[in-house]
């Protein structure tokens, strides 16, 4: 069994990679619909074993960058190379990766094992061969027992689970999952969850994922593109984006009847350039840091605010940084770019 | 909890799906039309009809006022109407289907070049004539109109409705290839068939009458039949009739499968 890779091993920390390990080179491609510019110079890089988050809102061109991506729609503009394949051969891309599209439909009469084996021989696989894959794959994805059963009874769950399967019958070097997550409940998000870091990890494939639950970015993504109208608005590691929306503000909570000395000791305090009352008779107050100084002091510098209070002898009941999470860069970065 | 701690074997060695890829997608399509109820209840629903007309024609003599001739082309004539229909209406469903079921994405994404998809596909609906052909036989041995009459009408009837096959079920592909709803796919191609059908029941003459006959598909495959089982004419003698159903076959299935290598996701091609 391969040993599970880290993502910081694969990445260096600019978070670009390691040019002989490249696996999949995009180099600004753009992809247009009539006048409408859909994805545009989207540029990156990716290693085997990196899962790296597509992230974006709606229509931001995530599912469009993944089609280009899989062969699946042309680009307008741009290269991209796959397992050192250009784009310019498809056919030959397509052997080497894997896709579990957004709305993946699924042939209801079928069942799981059928589905599988046509497609592992749609790859290329013997008949026998085929069989193997099949009843491989699907104990991996945890549907062996259901593998005679017609796809019209599988829950959600157990589709996105099949798709998942799908899209490794031929062993790929990179896999694209386009919202594997959507509509699943907790405890299907968290299997899938599971499946994508074992494919990472066990096999060394590389994964795209799109998806709209930052907090599973946040768990399982080595690395983060965020889209927004077609354009790239910020890439890195999850660390690094989150630090772009670094948190400035700071929600206090003392008892009321220090309310006073609090907002006269978090004026004062270092860095701090306001503090605001944001309900006294509950004892709410805000500190807001200099960018520039907290900056220069990343690692200690919201405490100067703490000790402001401790100093002036204030009981704090609560002390939250407000932001600092990747939902909160998240919507900074698009609502700047919506602006 | 699910485990993905064996890998396949690398893609490396696979053998290309490109070259046989058609033949595992048809293999395919025929078992979901011939294995599922679609095409056994076709079928069956055909036979019931054939059985109906043969048995009216061989038993009853106050209804039975047509030749024996006449009555085997009729046979063949329904066999090759329903034969050819029922295989444009599969080959309608066969993108703009897949699209509306969204399992074409998953088509697409496998190294299969896309007009071996679209010939696997095309092949399976063109399944169905055969086996209308086939079932078919018996009823027209049970006329008794003679071995030579059989063989005639048999051969004929197969290699006209061959031909409109091919094209009828090109035609079926390229509008579901431009299609995103199948509904649309399926009228439009049955209206265009029963548009060129109608005039077999129109009294043609004079040289628009023998122009239109001879230009439409339909109306020249269905005279070549009638004029080589019920007037006993060689193929020689009427050879100007299967002009139109070859060119029509050659033309159609070119353009299917020149458009068909540009199939993509959405309706139409890319350019």
């Amino acid at each position: 069994m391969d040993p599970v890779r880290n993502p910081e091993d694969i990445t260096n920390t600019a978070g670009s990679v390691d040019a002989a390990r490249v696996v999949l080179s995009v180099d600004r491609i753009s992809r247009s619909f009539g006048r409408l510019v859909a994805v545009r110079d989207l540029s990156f890089e990716a290693a085997p074993g990196e899962i790296i988050g597509l992230l974006g809102p709606n229509g931001a061109g995530k599912t469009t960058a993944i089609r280009v991506l899989s062969t699946i729609l042309p680009p307008t503009r741009g290269s991209f190379t796959l397992g050192g394949i250009p784009h310019t051969r498809p056919g030959a891309i397509r052997q080497q990766i894997g896709v579990l599209p957004e709305s993946a439909g699924y042939p209801l009469h079928m069942t799981g094992g059928e589905f599988l084996r046509y497609h592992a021989r749609l790859f290329g696989h013997p008949a026998r061969g085929a069989r193997e894959v099949a009843a491989s794959l699907l104990s991996e994805v945890g549907l062996a027992e259901r593998a005679s059963s017609p796809i019209s009874t599988y829950s959600r769950g157990m589709r996105q689970r099949l798709g998942v399967a799908r899209a490794l019958v031929n062993a790929p070097k990179v896999i694209f999952l386009d919202e594997p997550t959507l509509g699943l409940d907790p405890a299907g998000q968290r299997q899938m969850l599971g499946l994508i870091r074992e494919i990472a990890g066990h096999r060394g494939a590389t994964v795209i994922l799109s998806t709209h639950f930052l907090d599973e970015v946040e768990e399982v993504c080595s690395r983060v593109l965020i889209l927004n109208r077609g354009e790239v608005i910020a890439e890195g590691s999850v660390a690094d984006i989150k630090r772009r929306a670094a948190p400035r503000t700071a929600r206090v909570h003392v008892p009321p009847e220090s309310h006073d000395v609090a907002l006269s000791a978090l004026s004062q305090a270092e860095g701090v350039t306001s503090a605001d009352s944001i309900d006294a008779e509950r004892g709410w107050l805000t500190a807001t840091f200099d960018s520039a100084w907290l900056d220069q002091r990343r690692k200690d510098g919201r405490n100067s605010a703490i000790r402001a209070l401790t100093d002036a002898e204030v009981l704090i009941l609560s002390f939250e940084l407000e932001g600092g999470r990747l939902s909160d860069a998240f919507l900074s970065l698009t609502e700047e770019g919506q602006k | 909890m699910t485990s993905l701690s064996r890998s396949e074997p690398a893609p490396q060695s696979l053998a290309p799906a490109t070259s046989g890829g058609w033949t595992v997608v048809a293999a395919q399509e025929l078992r979901d039309l011939w294995l599922s109820a679609r095409g056994p209840i076709i079928v069956l629903v055909f036979s019931l009809l054939l059985s109906l007309l043969t048995y009216l024609a061989a038993t009853n003599k106050e209804l039975n006022i047509i030749d024996q001739k006449d009555t085997v082309n009729l046979v063949m004539q329904i066999t090759l109407g329903i034969g050819v229909a029922v295989s444009l209406l599969f080959s309608a469903d066969a993108v703009s289907g897949e699209r509306e079921r969204e399992t074409l994405e998953s088509l697409l994404l496998t190294p299969v070049p896309r007009r071996q998809i679209a010939l696997g596909k095309l092949l399976a609906a063109a399944s169905i004539w055969p086996v209308m052909v086939v079932v078919a036989i018996p009823y027209v041995w049970a006329l008794k109109g003679g071995a030579s009459l059989f063989a005639n009408a048999v051969v004929a009837g197969f290699v006209v409705g061959s031909l409109l096959t091919a094209a009828f079920g090109s035609l079926g592909l390229i509008v579901s290839i431009f299609s995103n709803s199948n509904r649309l796919s399926l009228a439009l191609t049955f209206f265009v068939f029963v548009v060129l059908l109608a005039p077999t029941q129109l009294p043609l003459s004079g040289w628009f009458g023998d122009l239109i006959v001879k230009i439409n598909p339909v109306t020249a495959g269905s005279s070549f039949l009638d004029n080589v089982v019920v007037k006993g004419h060689g193929w020689g003698q009427e050879s100007a009739l299967l002009l139109a159903p070859v060119l029509a076959a050659i033309i159609a299935t070119s353009v299917a499968f020149l458009i068909a290598g540009r199939l993509r996701l959405q309706r139409g091609i890319d350019r």
